[in-house]
């Protein structure tokens, strides 16, 4: 089985993350970058199906030249191969431009049985990847899923929402983007790092890849940040003494705040 | 000399971070010091399988063949947390004996066995090492004296001023495993690998002792400001800071050369840095420090029994001493 597994680097969540001054972007410069945790997920969830049976798992990330750190990550964690497009015109590209580059770099290696993506990403949390993706792969989508198994040619998901559970089945190849209950993610291992360095990682531009130029990047993005503040600090909230009328000026605060 | 690590290396360490920041290692160290090993124990087998425990087992016996940088990488992290249980002895210094005498049948079984984390070891050398940490736990328990190897029995327990330091007399039994100067060398080896790996730890332990400081000094406050605002407790962390990344290349370079006056050097060093770093913590934590329900003790008394273990000071100062009349 091939398995592609989405990958991206994000600023560490624990860290306090900004947008440049400049073009309103993710500052990347401003935080620690990580492996998005979703993404070691949706990576450990590519190897435990590849230990079930067998196949090969590539990760396919789009992202700045220190995203082969990222690549590593998952290279150490167990992943065969990886490719990497790199390419300074990819600098604020929207969603749409993204899985555009995506679809194509898979398309650069064999048909996938399987593409393995997060929900959505620490950072932008637009949550729309797989589901564009699907859409100009041609492939179905099973997202949200926090089990996933593979029986034969149909690949079965539980999707967590909201709403509760659904349960969902498609034909392989499909794309499934996995939620944070699907696994814990395993440590990379000192022999799965030196083995890491000797894993071929393929290097795109836009170019390399046949996407026009002018479709991606912050100008031809269809959405636009025009400004952007920090959130305010929290303000102080209101104290009420209890004199034995506690529960009333609660209930009272509430009412005004139609709440009840 | 490149004295700084690699990244794989530094890999290897975030792994190991990230594996013993989700495992309550101090809950799981008092609870080994109560007697209840079962959650070190667990500790030990998710070490295992990043491949802690064979590192210093070479590739034909099971291990990863890595190198004593390797080594020193992994004990720094396991120091950093203090992790319990007998580390030296089963990851650095009874692999290498073993790996030394691996013509001897009784010694090369073991060492898949300690590769794989499946088992623990311990060894009684004189007169350095006169009692067996965690003896009892080990499946195997060397006992080294000059040019005989025998295997021995867990005798009366004995108090270490680290509670989750469990050392044990011991009954030599009465067969020689293997004999001869061949003995020896494979036990002067594994003892640089066991004092580097115990300096490592130092190192470790002096680091976190020194984190879990500035962590307070940042969130307590007094007078209506934090304590580390005070120039008095600032400067006590910086030398504390100072002092270990001073000790630092000395283990790097240590686990180069392997050669006895630098390991001494690195292990004296470190003994100092930890313990000063451990002292800084105390008076920064004030009386709560003080305190065995308090996590930093765990620090303080894993320090203080590990700047006496694999050579104490004046040992390690005489060595330096007589290996830098002899360098050239």
């Amino acid at each position: 089985m091939n398995i592609v597994v989405l990958v991206k680097q994000v600023p560490d969540t624990y860290s306090e993350r900004k947008l440049s001054d400049a073009d309103s972007t993710l500052d990347r410069d401003s935080a620690d970058a990580v492996l998005d945790e979703i993404n070691e997920k949706a990576v450990e969830q590519a190897l435990q199906i590849k230990e079930a049976g067998e196949g090969e798992v590539t990760v396919v990330c789009v992202g700045p030249d220190r995203a082969t750190d990222a690549i590593r990550k998952a290279l150490s964690m167990g992943a065969d191969k990886a490719v990497h497009v790199c390419d300074d015109a990819l600098h604020g590209s929207d969603v749409l431009a993204t899985a555009k580059v995506i679809a194509a770099a898979i398309g650069k290696g064999d048909a996938p049985d399987l593409v393995l993506a997060g929900n959505e990403a620490t950072d932008g949390g637009g949550g729309a990847i797989p589901a564009i993706l699907s859409e100009l792969l041609g492939l179905p989508q099973l997202t949200h899923a926090r089990e996933v198994s593979i029986e034969g040619q149909t690949v079965k998901a539980t999707r967590e929402t909201d709403e509760g559970l659904t349960y969902l089945e498609a034909n392989l190849p499909a794309i499934v983007s996995v939620a944070e209950k699907i696994n814990e993610p395993r440590y990379p291992s000192f022999k799965g790092i030196m083995a890491a360095k000797k894993k071929p990682v393929d290097t795109f531009t836009v170019a390399d890849l046949g996407v026009d130029a002018g479709e991606v990047g912050l100008g031809n993005a269809w959405s636009a940040v025009t400004e952007a503040a920090p959130k305010p600090p929290r303000a102080a909230g209101q104290k009420a003494e209890d004199e034995g009328d506690g529960g009333t000026k609660i209930a009272e605060y509430l009412v005004t705040q139609k709440l009840i | 000399m490149k004295l700084t690590l690699e990244t794989e290396r530094e890999q290897f360490a975030e792994s190991i971070t990230a594996l013993l920041d989700a495992a309550r290692v101090p809950d799981a160290a008092r609870a080994w010091a109560a007697g209840d090993h079962a959650p070190g124990r667990t500790i030990l087998s998710g070490l295992a399988e990043l491949g802690v425990t064979g590192l210093a087992v070479p590739e034909e016996h099971g291990g990863l063949g890595a190198e004593a940088m390797d080594l020193v990488t992994a004990f720094r992290v396991l120091g950093e947390h203090a992790v319990p249980g007998p580390l030296v002895e089963s990851i650095a210094f009874v692999p290498t004996l073993f790996t030394g005498l691996s013509d001897v049948d009784d010694c090369a079984k073991w060492l898949p066995e300690l590769a794989s984390g499946a088992v623990l070891a311990s060894v009684r050398s004189l007169p350095l090492t006169p009692y067996a940490l965690d003896a009892d736990l080990a499946a195997v328990l060397a006992v080294l004296e000059g040019e005989r190897l025998c295997f021995g029995t867990p005798a009366a327990s004995l108090g270490s001023v680290d509670p989750t330091r469990r050392l044990f007399e011991v009954d030599p039994e009465a067969g020689v495993r293997a004999e001869g100067p061949a003995v020896r060398a494979a036990g002067a080896h594994a003892f640089e690998l066991g004092a580097l790996a115990c300096a490592a730890q130092l190192l470790g332990l002096g680091t976190g002792a020194l984190r879990m400081a500035v962590e307070y000094a940042k969130a307590r406050s007094q007078f209506g400001r934090p304590i580390g605002s005070f120039q008095a407790v600032k400067h006590q962390l910086a030398e504390a800071h100072i002092g270990l990344e001073l000790a630092r290349p000395l283990v790097h370079g240590a686990a180069i050369t392997l050669s006895s006056w630098e390991v001494s050097a690195a292990k004296r060093a470190c003994a100092r840095a930890a313990d000063r770093a451990g002292r800084a913590a105390l008076q920064v934590h004030g009386a709560i420090g003080y305190t065995s329900e308090h996590e930093l003790s765990l620090w303080l008394t894993k320090i203080r029994a590990l700047c006496a273990a694999w050579g104490g000071n004046a040992f390690h100062r005489d060595r330096v001493l007589s290996g830098t009349r002899e360098a050239p």
